[in-house]
């Protein structure tokens, strides 16, 4: 089993990279592989709930972060100085995440046997 | 070493599919094996059949396909990303009534899975593009 880090630093919607890039994560999940979410930058965007996206003719993929509990995808972690720069807080946010600071976000992904962004 | 390879940037607009290429023959002329290349995102235009560049430009088309040819290596298509954009394999074109010839020779259209079988099994995975 490997360990992947899937880093997400795009907002939900807007393009459809963050949902294609999601896929990929439960994909492996689904391959019994050890999947850890990251939520950096503005990709913190992408956990708030309250998202009116069918305002610009896009379907709304919350309901995809939600089914990350089914895919047994548990590490979901946010960078901690991302929340605080953008004046978010955990409790604006569709599912449960842990906060990790920058420093210990580091050293998981170090210990990681691939890291995948977009 | 086994390497892996994902391209996820359309051809031409970005570096990405150039520096996977030179990437490959490199890691091929050293004696590496490339375990499967993946096309995945916009990364899919790499795969399309009617691209024609200018006679004096490099075709990125073309040279996937050559190495496919003459070296073996598995080029794969994501299919839900080439569904997306317009990319149908010919037997479902045929069923929906698309356009039947839109893949590149050499590339073959298949699921996540593939993707997933190559990070797993190879020593090595390695993304181009944002």
């Amino acid at each position: 089993m490997k360990t992947l880090v899937f880093i997400i630093d795009k907002p939900l919607h807007g393009n459809i990279q963050t949902q294609e890039f999601i896929d990929m994560a439960l994909m492996a999940a689904a391959f019994d592989q050890r999947v850890i979410l990251l939520f950096e930058d503005d990709g913190v965007y992408a956990l708030l709930g309250k998202q009116s996206p069918d305002a610009i003719g896009l379907k709304n993929s919350s309901p995809l972060l939600k089914a990350l509990s089914i895919y047994e995808i548990n590490d979901v972690w946010v960078e901690q100085e991302s929340i605080i720069e953008r004046g978010l807080n955990s409790e604006q946010f569709v599912i449960d995440v842990k906060r990790c600071p920058r420093v210990e976000l580091k050293r998981e992904m170090e210990a990681a046997d691939e890291l995948f962004s977009f | 070493m086994k390497i892996s390879i994902q391209i996820n940037a359309s051809p031409y607009q970005y570096q990405a599919a150039d520096s996977a290429w030179h990437f490959i023959q490199a890691a091929i002329a050293s004696g590496h094996q490339i375990y499967r290349v993946f096309f995945y995102h916009d990364g899919v235009y790499n795969a399309v059949h009617d691209s024609r560049p200018p006679g004096d430009e490099r075709d990125i088309v073309k040279r996937w396909s050559s190495l496919h040819e003459e070296q073996g290596v598995d080029l794969v298509v994501c299919v839900s990303s080439a569904q997306r954009r317009g990319l149908l394999e010919t037997s479902v074109a045929r069923k929906v009534g698309g356009y039947e010839n839109a893949l590149a020779n050499g590339f073959r259209i298949a699921g996540l899975g593939l993707l997933m079988e190559a990070v797993i099994d190879a020593d090595r995975h390695i993304c181009f593009g944002a």
